[in-house]
């Protein structure tokens, strides 16, 4: 990644700084008074806080345009003590969040944390599948009957429902 | 003075229940078990484990929680001596030499002056805490909504704009903060802000999810795409625990020292223990008698950062304690462990809560004694505990994370958000915007934007009530001169250098 890719993601950031501002504005702006003895409504705030963040994404901008983001971190990974972007890490690491978002009303709980636990670990360089996923159920078992069973705090059993004699939803 | 000691021998009889006393064990493990695993710190510690005390009782819980805070910090210094990757910021100091020590067979001398630093330095700034806390709760009680809001607006500033890299950056993460904070219902008026209907964003956004979505979730991503592929080298705990006598004869006046820097900048707004701990390291490097030894596992470095970050660790509780305004992301997750609990931090707490707020005072004490003997005799244990293979450890820290956050509404919509904030938290880790100012925004917005409706409310709108009063007139003040003091300085300097340079 050279100075252009940089920039662009600064570019990019700045405009999402500036864009949140304009949304946020666009919310408080439309926001009712209702001020009382105050005479600051509920949209004082809001306001305040949307101009605020316009102001800071201009501020960016033109940090981006007079040379770049003042005291950025460095660019090139060796110089932060890393090694370059692996993407299938994060892939992985992601792909294990969405599929226990998928899975926990379904599946349960117990066996979302499995295949979170085996995607977050092969993210992270395991290739012993099999023996994650062993963890990821165990981790996910202790942790779902000590939370039911003793913190009250309900979790769903989801498939092994059969297995946990109706502990949990 | 007797009544301070009277508070605080009614504090040691609440803390040394046998109930609280388990409570403030468990924390103190917790923390240093937590602390020691590289990745996470106090704050995603304390995020993660807030869902689960809603059935405990308060002071048991904020005993534990306040356990783990400071136990944390203990058990960072053992990560950063024989893993050479900080847990923490503060720890950095540490690496300097620590690593260094232990790379020359050293390792048990620097684990032992970082464990009786650590807790020298903690005692004393708990003493100091509980001397200095009823004096600042004699001020803050003649507080009105008009000096919260400009001490709030003060910290915002201090932490936001005056530390980290970029002023920019870190103003634009308070305001993200703070525009978070602003989501869900108005508390004065009942109107509907920022929540588009979702009901889970009807109740505001739960700092859980989004500190462990910046600390856990956020780390996570970036630790996996950018570090794990790195080979990683843990130095062996060879050799005796014990000091020598030239070990103590140069620790004890560098813990002394850093007790004295750290505990007066944890008061103040500076973000917790990251500036402390390298002024302590410099101070030492400037007065070693052994300046060449600095960079190769010179002791003071050691000694003097890890009792500097647990002094300023102590000294963080005044201000949120006594005024209810944290100055670190984890004091702000504390303090929304007090607001689950239905209580606020501040002068009336120590009236009407007196019990709670002395015995959490008390367990301070009784937490650094375990401390020591935790992570001396035991600290093989420890060791062991660093063992845990990479990606099993970030596993492990998801699940928790996840879980966290959803036994907040049994909703998926948590885990959604929770992944939005680590994509956030990963943006921000790669592109240098700080996390605290947006963690601090996001629980202190709501109660500056009350402080300054009231204020408003009693002066019937009138806006110069905040420059009247002459204690908001001065902390506004001082705002401005720490916003604006940088850049006139930089500006008179280039023009001094231009002077300089003028042909002559």
């Amino acid at each position: 990644m050279g100075a252009p890719a940089r920039s662009r993601v600064e570019l990019a950031l700045s405009l999402g700084v500036l864009a949140l501002g304009l949304g946020a504005g666009i919310v408080a702006f439309s926001l009712p008074d209702a001020g009382g003895y105050a005479r600051v409504g509920p949209n004082a705030m809001p306001q305040a806080v949307a101009i605020a963040l316009v102001a800071l994404g201009g501020w960016l901008l033109v940090e981006v345009h007079t040379g770049g983001w003042r005291d950025a971190v460095p660019d090139d990974p060796a110089e932060r003590g890393e090694h370059p972007f692996v993407f299938a890490a994060f892939a992985w690491v992601s792909a294990g969040l969405f599929l226990q978002m998928a899975l926990i009303h379904t599946a349960g709980f117990v066996l979302a944390a499995a295949a979170l636990t085996a995607c977050v670990a092969r993210g992270f360089g395991s290739t012993r599948v099999a023996r994650d996923l062993g963890i990821g159920v165990v981790l996910g078992l202790a942790v779902f009957l000590f939370f039911v069973r003793f913190l009250n705090v309900n979790l769903p059993a989801g498939w092994l429902k059969p297995l946990l004699g109706g502990a949990g939803i | 003075m007797t009544e301070t000691l009277q508070a605080l021998a009614q504090g040691f009889g609440v803390a040394l229940t046998p109930i609280n006393l388990l409570w403030g064990f468990v924390g103190v493990t917790l923390g240093t078990a937590i602390g020691v695993l590289p990745g996470v710190g106090p704050a995603l510690t304390v995020a993660m484990l807030l869902p689960l005390t809603a059935k405990l009782d308060p002071t048991g819980a904020l005993i534990m929680f306040a356990g783990i805070y400071y136990g944390a910090m203990y058990g960072g210094s053992t990560t950063t001596i024989l893993l050479n990757t900080p847990g923490e910021s503060a720890s950095i100091a540490t690496a300097l030499e620590g690593n260094r020590m232990a790379k020359r067979g050293r390792a048990g001398p620097a684990l032992a002056t970082a464990a009786i630093g650590s807790f020298v330095a903690g005692t004393i700034a708990t003493v100091l805490l509980t001397l200095l806390a009823p004096l600042v709760v004699e001020v803050a009680l003649k507080f009105g909504p008009a000096e919260y809001f400009a001490l709030m607006v003060f910290a915002f500033v201090t932490v936001a704009a005056v530390l980290g890299s970029s002023t920019v950056r870190g103003l634009s993460m308070l305001f993200v903060g703070l525009l978070l904070g602003l989501v869900g219902i108005d508390d004065q008026t009942g109107q509907m802000r920022f929540a588009f209907g979702v009901p889970e964003l009807m109740d505001g956004i739960d700092v859980v999810v989004l500190a462990v979505g910046l600390f856990a979730v956020g780390e996570a991503l970036y630790v996996a795409a950018y570090q794990s592929r790195l080979p990683e080298t843990m130095e062996k705990l060879s050799g005796s625990l014990m000091m020598s006598r030239e070990d103590w004869r140069r620790s004890w006046p560098a813990w002394l020292r850093a007790t004295a820097i750290g505990f007066p900048f944890g008061t103040i707004p500076a973000g917790g223990a990251e500036i402390p701990t390298f002024l302590s390291y410099a101070l030492e490097k400037k007065l070693s008698k052994h300046p060449e030894e600095f960079g190769n596992g010179a002791i003071e470095g050691v000694a003097g950062p890890e009792a500097a970050n647990n002094a300023s660790s102590a000294g963080v509780l005044v201000p949120l304690l006594t005024l209810g305004i944290p100055t670190s992301a984890t004091a702000a997750i504390l303090l929304a462990a007090f607001q689950n609990y239905g209580l606020q931090p501040g002068p009336l707490l120590f009236q009407t809560q007196g019990a709670l707020v002395w015995g959490l005072i008390a367990s301070m004490y009784i937490g650094n004694v375990l401390l020591l003997i935790l992570n001396l005799p035991l600290i093989g244990l420890w060791v062991q505990v660093l063992k845990i293979p990479q990606p099993l450890l970030y596993a492990g820290i998801l699940v928790f994370a996840t879980l966290g956050a959803y036994s907040l509404h049994q909703s998926v919509v948590d885990l959604a958000t929770l992944y939005v904030f680590g994509l956030l938290g990963f943006l921000m880790r790669r592109w240098g915007f700080p996390v605290a100012p947006a963690v601090i925004g996001l629980i202190l917005g709501p109660l500056a934007e009350s402080q300054f409706r009231r204020a408003l409310a009693i002066s019937q709108g009138d806006p110069s009530v905040f420059i009247t009063h002459p204690i908001s007139a001065a902390l506004l003040a001082a705002t401005v001169v720490l916003v604006l003091a940088p850049w006139l300085w930089k500006a008179v300097r280039e023009r001094r250098r231009g002077t300089d340079r003028a042909p002559g």
